[in-house]
């Protein structure tokens, strides 16, 4: 699928991005994914998808729409999540010191071509 | 109301029935006299045993899900109903329960939907009955006061924690910041809210229901970073287009979320929530 | 959770727990029951053992007749659940897991921390020969004793 390895190694050329991948929501499962150092995508598919869904019940439950950008931060690294469609989502793994900017507009522009 | 030996009478009968024909639908009244007993476990698997052979019966999902309740596994339970309901979608046991959940959580207009239907359909239900009318008071007290006054009242329980701590005034937590009476909430990690409020875009009260997904969500969320060997987690962000949300541990023990409008830009949420776990640690350290 | 043999009960309790499975069995590949969670009739363990081995034995076989290594895994969505299977090599034989999971969970995180029980099953197995119980046909019996004792018959 070159058109999703093509959107997902731009993010990956963002200071600080480890590897960035499509995922799907309701499995958990890796849809397409930019080579990863060293890590390992299927937990990151798993865990992501799975804290993803926790937060947009979170936000149905405040009454909010669903979040268009999750950032989680680790004392080691980043997590980083722009859902997609219905049941996809960018999810990017980072260092401490990832430019969440920079990745953050990559991943909305991968989101919003609706791959 | 019967006699603890009828009941025992009749439970032993009903577990006759169910070991000599296991098909048998006597398991629902099964089910239910063991859980009034209190012998969930017991219960429990006689629903599971019903729910394997029965799994498109909203009854058997209905039996399950009150055990559910009982247990304290309050997400479950609403799973359990909502399947009920999408099986059978009047469903009188499933609305009650539905709107009983949504009644604890503080989601008044859904609670009121689920309970007018289930008091319409059992009249002489008094817990039925009873929850619709305080629903009901609690709507009128709302639109009466407008957005914020009587917010507490519109709460169905209130636990210990949630009770006001002599000498610590939990509606008084957060006083002088910047959003303290909406928008920023102090929880213990079992998603019981220790102070402040939050309400959704409507005026809905919905501190105490999203207190209770937010222990699953940091739960979640301290997985994901052990897990990916990333350490310990610091904090947890999300835009909305409504608005965003920052998640921080002030201790190991509580959590903060600061929710603003999509006008505050994510980093400043974090220098503010940093300033407000500060706020509630000092408060905390009040308590002791 | 119930499992025949102790050292296993560990590895599943923190496999239960991570995935928040609805239902589980272990078995041999032959359909013996090792260990199971979320089963209350000692006919639907033995059956599911039966149909889960078969499964897996069919899976083998087409991926012989395709000249290929046995498939590793296979995975069903349903409306309400997801049924993941999944051969693997222990010291004590070839086992088998069948993992009922509903929406609280995913396919992801099953096979995620079905990884991580097969490793720590790895570890704690012991060298000596395997026990030859069934453990379906103890549960109906658990059950009605169980009940019996709570109402002091």
């Amino acid at each position: 699928m070159p058109e999703f390895a093509t959107a997902l190694d731009l993010i990956t050329r963002v200071h600080g991005v480890r590897g960035a991948m499509l995922v799907s929501v309701s499995d958990g499962l890796v849809v397409a994914e930019s080579s990863m150092d060293g890590v390992d995508g299927a937990p990151v598919a798993a865990l992501t998808a799975s804290l993803a869904g926790r937060l947009r019940r979170t936000t149905e439950a405040a009454g909010r729409r669903l979040p268009t950008f999750i950032h989680l931060l680790a004392a080691t690294g980043t997590v980083l999540a722009v859902p997609s469609n219905d049941d996809l989502l960018v999810v990017t793994i980072g260092a401490p010191d990832i430019n969440v900017g920079l990745a953050r507009l990559e991943m909305l522009h991968v989101a919003e071509r609706g791959i | 109301m019967r006699s603890v030996g009828a009941m025992s009478d009749s439970i032993r009968a009903m577990t006759a029935q169910l070991v000599s024909d296991p098909a048998s639908m006597i398991f629902l009244p099964l089910g239910e006299a063991l859980r009034q007993r209190g012998q969930l476990d017991a219960a429990e698997k006689v629903a599971l045993a019903g729910l394997g052979r029965y799994s498109e019966s909203a009854d058997a999902h209905d039996l399950y899900a009150r055990i559910l309740g009982d247990r304290g596994q309050l997400e479950l339970a609403f799973d359990e109903w909502d399947i009920a309901l999408r099986l059978e979608p009047d469903h009188v046991g499933a609305h009650k329960g539905i709107g009983f959940l949504y009644f604890v959580a503080g989601e008044l207009d859904r609670a009121l939907a689920h309970l007018e239907t289930a008091a319409r359909k059992l009249p002489d239900d008094d817990g039925a009955q009873t929850a619709l009318a305080r629903v009901k008071e609690a709507l009128a007290r709302r639109a009466a006061a407008g957005n914020g006054a009587g917010r507490e009242t519109d709460t169905a329980v209130l636990t210990e924690e949630q009770a006001v701590v002599p000498g610590a005034d939990p509606s008084r937590l957060f006083l002088g910041l910047e959003g303290a009476e909406d928008g920023l909430l102090l929880l213990d990690t079992r998603g019981l809210r220790l102070g402040g409020g939050l309400t959704s875009p409507e005026g809905d009260d919905v501190a105490d229901a999203v207190s209770a997904h937010l222990a699953g969500v940091s739960q979640e969320a301290s997985r994901t970073a052990r897990l990916l060997g990333l350490g310990a987690w610091i904090s947890l962000a999300a835009e909305s287009p409504d608005g965003h949300l920052f998640v921080v541990a002030p201790t190991p023990e509580t959590l903060l979320l600061l929710v603003r409008e999509q006008s505050v830009p994510l980093g400043r949420l974090g220098v503010v929530a940093d300033h407000a776990a500060g706020v509630a640690r000092a408060w905390l350290e009040g308590l002791q | 959770m119930r499992a025949v043999e102790p050292w296993v009960e560990g590895p599943l309790a923190a496999f239960l727990d991570e995935s928040a499975a609805r239902l589980t069995l272990l078995m041999t590949s032959a359909g013996q029951v090792l260990a199971q969670h979320g089963f209350t009739r000692a006919f639907d363990v033995m059956s599911a053992a039966a149909l889960g081995a078969g499964i897996m034995a069919s899976t083998d076989e087409l991926a012989r007749l395709m000249d290929a290594p046995p498939f590793r895994a296979l995975a069903h969505q349903g409306v309400h659940h997801g049924l993941f299977l999944s051969g693997f090599d222990t010291p004590q034989g070839r086992w088998i897991g069948l993992v009922v999971f509903g929406p609280e969970s995913s396919l992801g995180l099953v096979q995620l921390f079905f990884q991580r029980l097969v490793a720590d099953l790895a570890k704690q197995a012991p060298t000596e020969a395997p026990s030859n119980r069934v453990l379906g046909s103890d549960f109906e019996d658990e059950l009605n004793a169980s009940l019996r004792t709570l109402f002091g018959q």
